[in-house]
């Protein structure tokens, strides 16, 4: 539904000719991405009816209101690499593309927090942090997520939650368009004292802000935020090596780091290690990932194949449950203490360290991929195409993810075995949040081909299990449909499941309809002030 | 292959946009981490490789047709290949090849940009990409004593190319490099006036006949001349003469270098010998198409199959040309030799090189975009300290100094045959 010709012309007042746009040509690129075929039953979503690229807050404000003032919906983003980005429910929404807004506004090493922009990636961040000796936690969905979609907008984990900060709560101050136009600063940045506390002098949003799984630009956009950082005991440039980027890695751990790839004998054994190191603080990053037979992903699916084949079968048999620990330490000292818990706590649930994999190259290869989640894109989508995961658990204590994972690897087994979905002995994503004092997050994820009838068919089905408000996954709380693949009106979540849950949605709506009283923010990946 | 080939690939492009930047773990400074100019220039995402598989997949599916933004988005493209690095960092797709098959297909649809078919019709009237006359062809060498391998015969053909036999800017480049082999005792000739285009801009055009006609043009010109070696100064020459003959199945049959490669080579043999200081600290540009681009054509002919399920591999085994296989040690290793003189590298080098400007024809069709480019390119040489900018295409040193004319900037744009020439 295209816009009308003076409802055009007046968002292309605020910007310029130059920064917006309706040629199909290019609206056709702002509605293609990964997760559609299973979401929508094919690579396209709705085309908005119009893109913008609005280079300032005063701007992204005076587009808003436009938007209020004509009843447009509008849908900010960063990077665009998830449904929850690009997903609308109506092709009368204009999208706003923040890619201009890219800057890093501040650095403040005293404090240790930096300002930035929606389109900073939070690699970016982390090489100027690292100049400084800080460090900014990683996003498992990899080093060019956005820094403020990840901590203000969307649901996201990573490696280093249990040192750096469970993502969310590293936000220390935001500015806000808010979906009537109107901009607001949360916490001491609102009383101009800086941008050193979410929580005030000022109002604290952080809650509505962000909630559990993010509004998804569906309220608003938010402009700058102010985000921990963390030490960092690296050099501010890694020596790394390797003409194919694809295999490029740090040459060694750096002095202050140790990383381990611990083998435990059955899963429960690896959850219960992870606790402990969690509870004794000692670990810089510690979670578990299906790392790969040997650690070696390869330049491409074919070189992956043929090094798999030549492994020992055993280790393509039982790879056991691993987990990936790096340790960090500012001293000589701290290191020794550090270790020498970390091998007392492995030793006492069993955890091998497998020559294989703990060889220097695979040691260093994993400490960079744990620091800076370079392989995540590489190794959830080439493999197949496309990955999924099964409701996952977050913030949460240990006997529940436990369940949670029985019951998700029941349900997958069969599929595994039909081979509807990659085949592979363990597929878990595990992080630590603040060593365990807020629970933790867990994925049991599974990588599928959208492009192939059987895998599709196959995943939709096992879908249809999850997502069954009578089904196994009942008890483990709402589902949360892992990145960024949740959209309101093709799933129902909240519509579905709140009944089951305290009728959560009946706050949540209300929440939507006191910011956006024009309902103008796109909400179909966030949620309607009323279900049509 | 025609762009229906690649909806495979079109499918399975996941909007990471890492085709936006040089590969993550190749980022040293934050300020140089982007890798494709055109989206860096224009934003959208559809002038990203990405945005092309999108916009593809579109055209495919009726979904959009012909218009003038399609071509624009086409168009303003330098087919540097950094989106190809990039992407196949984390992907088995190729999203250069298919950039060059829609362009192929607008030629053969009829929707070409006037500045492209002006520049291919004095092509086909005068064998050169500045359609100037062909009887002017062999001027640059004047005086210089050298065979003319139509009527005598050599063992290397010193093959110039369209550029350096035109832009009189460049002759003393082009000139250098045919001293430097004679003075080292190398048999060697030009064709002269009968030197034609090897056809490699105008197949970058998406004009696939053209490189057909001029590979057969030139295995004629081999077989009648007996020559064993072609080396040219030019990297475009020397790409589609090394790549793209190859990949339509017209490979010359004969050895071919850059300038660098035989340079280095003759260094080696202690038959040039760098002796001269040259006080200046350069930093090397690499061109796109002695780089990344110039990665030997892999030919496979297999089908796609799966194991473990649904894990996507190919029978035979696939090698994807990642960009790792271009020539990027044997400049440095001259530069290097080169006494007096002090190296220091950019931010974004070897296969992440960012573009000069001057390839795919932007620099015909939008000439303040491919100026813009090589401004971003100057930035970085000067942000690392550098006196000079070394590169070694006559397409990088042309837009060097077209740049640094806009604006005043005071950097040496040098070719390293000059910097071999100084210091012999």
């Amino acid at each position: 539904m295209s816009l009308a010709e003076h409802e055009y012309r007046a968002l292309e007042e605020v910007v310029g000719a130059e920064y917006i746009t309706r040629d199909p040509v290019i609206l056709d690129t702002y509605n293609q991405v990964w997760g559609n075929k299973l979401v929508f039953g094919e690579k396209f979503s709705p085309r908005p009816a119009a893109v913008l690229l609005p280079g300032s807050t005063e701007e992204a404000q005076a587009i808003v209101k436009t938007c209020n003032r004509y009843g447009i919906p509008f849908k900010p983003f960063s990077s665009g690499f998830e449904i929850t980005a690009l997903g609308i429910v109506s092709e009368r929404t204009i999208m706003l593309d923040l890619k201009r807004m890219d800057r890093i506004l501040e650095i403040d090493v005293k404090n240790m927090h930096a300002v930035v922009e929606p389109y900073v990636s939070v690699h970016k961040l982390q090489l100027e942090a690292a100049k400084y000796g800080l460090y900014y936690g990683v996003v498992a969905a990899g080093p060019s997520a956005g820094v403020i979609a990840s901590a203000c907008c969307h649901a996201g984990s990573g490696q280093t939650n249990c040192s750096a900060g469970a993502i969310e709560r590293n936000v220390l101050g935001v500015e806000w368009v808010l979906p009537t136009g109107d901009v607001i600063k949360l916490g001491s940045a609102a009383s101009g004292d800086g941008w050193f506390s979410a929580e005030g002098p000022g109002i604290g949003l952080r809650g509505v802000l962000r909630g559990h799984c993010g509004a998804n630009g569906g309220h608003g956009i938010v402009t700058k935020a102010s985000v921990k950082l963390y030490p960092w005991y690296g050099p501010a440039e890694l020596e790394r090596a390797g003409e194919i980027p694809a295999l490029r890695a740090a040459t060694e751990v750096p002095y202050n780091f140790r990383t381990f790839i611990v083998t435990f004998p059955i899963q429960d054994n690896a959850f219960d290690a992870m606790v402990e190191i969690g509870k004794a603080e000692i670990a810089y990053s510690c979670y578990q990932i299906p790392v790969p037979p040997g650690g070696y992903l390869g330049e491409g699916n074919d070189e992956m194949w043929a090094f798999m084949q030549q492994l020992d079968p055993k280790m393509m048999e039982s790879p056991g449950a691993m987990v990936v620990v790096v340790l960090g330490a500012n001293s000589d000292r701290e290191m020794e203490y550090r270790e020498k818990y970390f091998h007392m706590i492995r030793e006492k649930y069993g955890g091998l360290l497998i020559p294989e994999m703990n060889n220097p190259a695979v040691q260093a290869g994993l400490f960079d991929a744990s620091m800076f989640s370079y392989g995540s894109v590489r190794h959830v989508f080439r493999l197949t195409t496309d990955f999924f995961i099964n409701p996952c658990g977050d913030a949460t204590t240990t006997d529940f993810l436990k369940n949670l994972h029985k019951v998700a690897r029941e349900t997958m087994e069969p599929y595994w075995e039909n081979g509807s979905i990659l085949q592979v002995g363990s597929a878990i994503f595990h992080s630590m949040y603040e060593n365990y004092s807020v629970g933790a997050h867990h994925e049991d994820m599974y990588l599928y081909d959208p492009f192939d009838a059987e895998s599709l068919e196959g995943t939709n089905e096992l879908i249809g299990k999850t997502m069954d408000t009578n089904g196994k996954f009942r008890r483990f709380g709402v589902p949360c449909l892992g990145a960024g693949l949740q959209f309101e009106p093709v799933h129902h979540t909240h519509q579905n499941w709140s009944p089951l849950y305290d009728n959560y949605d009946v706050w949540l709506r209300k929440i939507k309809a006191a910011l956006d009283p024009n309902n103008v923010g796109d909400w179909g990946c966030y949620v309607p002030p009323v279900f049509p | 292959m025609a762009i229906e080939a690649y909806k495979h690939d079109m499918l399975r492009c996941t909007r990471c946009s890492y085709c936006k930047w040089i590969p993550w773990e190749n980022f040293r400074n934050t300020d140089f981490i982007k890798g494709c100019p055109s989206v860096s220039r224009y934003h959208w995402h559809a002038y990203s490789a990405g945005g092309k598989f999108n916009m593809a997949l579109s055209f495919l599916e009726g979904r959009i047709g012909y218009s003038d933004s399609f071509l624009d988005v086409v168009y303003k493209c330098h087919m540097d290949g950094s989106c190809d690095v990039s992407c196949k960092s984390v992907q088995d797709i190729e999203p250069l090849q298919l950039m060059q098959e829609l362009r192929i297909k607008c030629v053969e649809d009829g929707q070409v940009i006037p500045a492209h078919a002006a520049v291919i019709d004095g092509l086909r009237k005068e064998d050169n990409m500045l359609g100037k006359p062909r009887s002017e062809r062999g001027k640059w060498a004047e005086g210089l004593a050298v065979k003319d391998l139509t009527r005598e015969k050599a063992k290397v053909l010193y093959h110039a190319g369209c550029q350096y036999s035109y832009d009189e800017e460049l002759w003393p480049v082009v000139r250098d490099g045919l001293t430097l082999l004679k003075d080292a005792g190398v048999d060697v000739g030009i064709m002269g006036h009968a030197e034609m285009c090897c056809g490699g801009r105008a197949y970058e055009l998406g004009y696939k006949d053209d490189l057909d006609k001029y590979a057969a043009r030139h295995a004629n010109i081999v077989k009648a001349s007996g020559v064993e070696t072609i080396v040219t100064p030019c990297a475009h020459c020397y790409q589609t003469m090394k790549v793209n003959y190859d990949k339509i199945g017209k490979k010359l049959g004969v050895e071919i270098l850059h300038i660098t490669e035989y340079l280095d080579r003759l260094i080696k043999e202690g038959r040039i010998k760098l002796n001269k200081k040259v006080p200046l600290k350069v930093t090397y540009h690499d061109p796109c198409h002695l780089g990344r681009l110039a990665e030997p054509w892999v030919h496979w002919d297999g089908k796609e199959t799966k194991v473990l399920g649904q894990m996507i591999v190919h029978d035979p085994p696939k090698k994807f040309r990642r960009g790792a296989g271009g020539v990027y040690d044997i400049p440095r290793d001259i530069i290097r030799n080169i006494p007096g003189l002090s190296f220091v590298e950019m931010y974004r080098i070897r296969a992440c090189g960012w573009c000069c400007g001057g390839g795919g024809g932007v620099k015909e069709a939008y000439p303040d975009f491919a100026i813009w480019t090589a401004r971003e390119r100057i930035r970085e040489a000067r942000a690392v300290g550098a006196d000079a900018i070394v590169s070694a295409c006559p397409s990088c040193k042309q837009m060097f100094q077209e740049a640094i004319k806009e604006t005043g900037d005071d950097v040496k744009v040098l070719d390293i045959i000059e910097l071999v020439q100084q210091s012999v």
